[in-house]
């Protein structure tokens, strides 16, 4: 290959598009290396702080769209503090300063703010497309600024941020002249939408095809905007609360069946069961639908619905579905690729008959062969019922097991719950991400670290018995990236053990472990080239750094490490020290 | 580093009230019953299980209303010479200020209470006696027990 010229190996390389991909080809030799990072043109950062801007910029001039991801997985669940970082200004400010010709944006637990919004809308003249998920910090203000400036917008997605809602009137900011709109996602936002500017711009947006509104549309708007855009592939339905009367829904189903491409719906925030049945006559086409937001639509309905959606590869649903439910999804569903379940009842206190347990997954898995990624949220589960879980499902690239109650044991046997996660680390030979949950001792993690070759990402939740656990784990998944264990009995030892683990590692995450602040030194001392960072929120952390040796002990509330190229941040908020 | 824009779902501008509102003024949003508070406590019950806010406060929300609780309170809005109506949750303002700007903003035009005025549509309410009244008079919450539907009007009729 060395003996061709430089623009044939760079053609080559246009055909590779997976990042794990370039970046090995970057390390052939120097000549890839450059030719690879001057003909790149995407580029993903898992860890904003494991590099800078001016680094990227000077490595990949040609840099087209950069995807950022900032906090730590467990910051979904309050366990990290808002201040704690993960600013994407300092991002925007050094591609601006260097005249990147971004087009894309993609984010992911960052903070955001409205200075940023407006100065990345005014600085990349074909920026196209800007994804922000789990974000937070901006307000309808900063999208107003997107939408003004940015000439050749094409996808705006909005999912699961937390926005300051100002007002309504963002949406007429996009220019009259904009037309370019291909995907629309605002189903976060809390407020009132004005629905005139909303109608006018899918009207002119003939290449729209996934628009995804708030709380606020309602129906008979949401029927003039389905009649605009028959072409509509993905829909995020708002909510009502009213009961639609005769005529409106007979005009909304007319609608409705008029989008013979609608593949995707999503969205149903307090709806009555009526508005879905308005869907029945698209549902056989439905290959995605996530109900995970309708909470007021009961198991019954549900079934209904679902046992007409025979090509359905995604369902996202609520437990209310219950094990009967998914009896009807298993033998409706044969092309089900990912499922997620979500509990519906947080505090367990009826004795809700209709929740789901191990009886609904082992169904699902023996009518869907094609299952590959499970998430799913459960009052009980048993080794008997894991291990035939196993067994039918070989193919699991994801399984996210959460029973509510933490440790609860395998409640026919009453034993640890060990022997089944063994049995699916063992027989899902591509597991690349899994969460744990129930009665478990260090044996399931033997089990892991022995059987899960190609684990990336490990959730640990109240399990275990002693460092060797986690040691385990360590010294066994060789793939591993980001590790992330809560209230579970790991110290010093499983933490100090290898160092140089965490060269290989993007993350680790532990909170109300045993490791201690003496620990934490220690391996910040081996490891200049980690972040180790300690969050508690109530303590003045310079008093933390002056602790004497008696205090050393002191277990440390959260720890965050990470490999960085950088060094410590700088822009670390009071209660997070970086040793 | 800076962090132009402290996030915080209490963060209020000041809005001036002897002028017409503006377009583009920000509004104070309050805390309601139906809208997630981002609480940087850490309280066990917070954090498990493992769910994303937006779904913890959609359950949260679901069992007050379960209970009994009135966590939203949806009030009909007709434009006079409109037939059909709007349905709009008074609880997740924080006083007359915002109703007026969402309704301004709603029905595509401006929408004012009290003062009469030949080029503004007025806000007027149907209180729990049956009766229609200007909307403003008495204070936010006593408003928010007795209303039960707004209409506004065209300018010429107060």
């Amino acid at each position: 290959m060395n003996y061709f010229p430089d623009e044939v190996i760079e053609h080559i390389f246009d055909f590779i598009s997976s990042h794990k991909d370039r970046n090995s080809i970057s390390l052939v030799s120097k000549s890839w290396h450059k030719i690879e990072r001057c003909s790149r043109k995407r580029v993903f950062i898992g860890n904003c702080y494991a590099i800078n801007p001016e680094r990227l910029i000077q490595r990949f001039p040609s840099l087209r769209s950069l995807t950022l991801k900032g906090k730590p997985h467990f910051a979904d669940f309050n366990l990290v503090p808002h201040e704690w970082g993960g600013f994407v200004h300092p991002w925007i400010v050094a591609l601006a300063k260097a005249r990147v010709e971004l087009e894309e944006l993609r984010l992911k637990r960052m903070v955001v703010s409205d200075e940023s919004l407006e100065l990345l809308s005014r600085s990349f003249a074909s920026f196209k497309s800007l994804v922000l998920v789990s974000c937070e910090g901006f307000t309808t203000d900063g999208l107003a600024s997107v939408a003004t400036n940015c000439r050749h917008l094409r996808e705006l997605d909005l999912q699961e941020n937390e926005i300051d809602d100002h007002r309504g009137q963002w949406l007429n900011c996009f220019p009259q002249s904009s037309t370019a709109l291909t995907s629309l996602n605002f189903s976060c936002l809390k407020g009132e939408t004005n629905l005139a500017a909303l109608e006018r711009l899918v009207a002119r947006s003939p290449n729209l095809e996934s628009l995804k509104v708030n709380r606020a549309v309602p129906l008979d708007a949401l029927t003039r905007l389905m009649s605009c855009a028959p072409q509509l592939v993905d829909l995020g339905v708002g909510s009502y609360e009213n009961e639609p009367d005769q005529e409106s829904f007979m005009k909304l189903m007319a609608a409705i069946k008029k989008c013979t491409s609608l593949r995707s719906l999503s969205g149903f925030s307090e709806v009555t069961p009526l508005c879905l049945t308005a869907f029945y006559p698209i549902c056989q086409n439905l290959t995605s639908l996530n109900l995970s937001y309708a909470a007021e639509i009961q198991g019954n309905h549900l079934i209904r619905f679902i046992q007409f959606c025979k090509r359905l590869q995604r369902l996202w649903i609520l437990d209310s579905i219950g094990d009967k439910g998914l009896e009807v999804v298993a033998s409706t569903c044969k092309e089900l690729q990912e499922l997620r379940v979500f509990p519906s009842d947080l505090h367990d206190e009826e004795d809700n008959d209709t929740a789901v347990t191990e009886i609904g997954l082992v169904a699902i898995s023996a009518g869907c062969p094609k299952l590959h990624s499970l998430l799913y949220f459960c009052k009980q589960m048993t080794n008997a019922a894991l291990i035939t879980v196993a067994k039918n499902c070989p193919n699991f690239i994801r399984f996210r097991l959460c029973i509510l109650e933490p440790n609860k044991p395998d409640h026919t046997t009453s034993q640890s719950l060990d022997e089944g996660f063994g049995a699916i680390v063992q027989a899902c030979k591509g597991l690349r991400r899994l969460s744990l949950s129930g009665l478990l001792t260090d044996k399931v993690f033997l089990y892991i670290g022995m059987y899960a070759e190609q684990l990336e990402m490990l959730s640990i939740a109240f399990a275990g018995d002693t460092d060797k656990g986690m040691l385990y784990v360590l010294n066994g998944c060789k793939k591993m990236r980001k590790l992330e264990i809560r209230d579970s009995p790991f110290g010093n030892t499983a933490l100090l053990a290898d160092v140089d683990k965490y060269r290989t590692m993007r993350s680790l995450w532990m909170s109300s472990c045993e490791v201690t602040l003496g620990g934490c030194k220690r391996l910040a001392r081996n490891a200049p080239w980690l972040n180790v960072e300690i969050i508690n929120e109530n303590e003045n952390n310079d008093l933390m750094m002056e602790r004497n040796e008696e205090d050393e002990r002191e277990k440390v509330d959260r720890l965050y490490l990470y490999r960085t190229v950088v060094g410590a941040r700088k822009d670390a908020p009071p209660c997070v020290t970086i040793l | 580093m800076e962090n132009s824009n402290s996030y915080s779902p209490y963060s209020s501008s000041s809005v001036d009230s002897t002028k017409p509102l503006p377009s583009e003024s920000s509004v104070n949003l309050s805390l309601s019953l139906t809208f997630p508070s981002t609480s940087s406590q850490r309280e066990t019950s917070q954090d498990w299980p493992p769910i994303k806010p937006r779904l913890r406060d959609t359950l949260k929300s679901l069992r007050l209303r379960q209970r009994g609780y009135n966590t939203a309170l949806f009030v009909k809005v007709y434009m006079e010479g409109v037939p059909i109506g709007r349905k709009l949750d008074l609880s997740t303002f924080s006083g007359y200020e915002s109703l007026l700007e969402n309704l301004s903003g709603m029905f595509d035009t401006s929408v004012i209470c009290g003062t009469r005025d030949s080029k503004h549509h007025v806000l007027t309410y149907q209180d729990k006696d049956g009766d229609w009244m200007m909307v403003g008079d008495i204070p936010w919450d006593m408003f928010l027990e007795t209303v039960r539907r707004l209409k506004i009007t065209r300018p010429e009729r107060c």
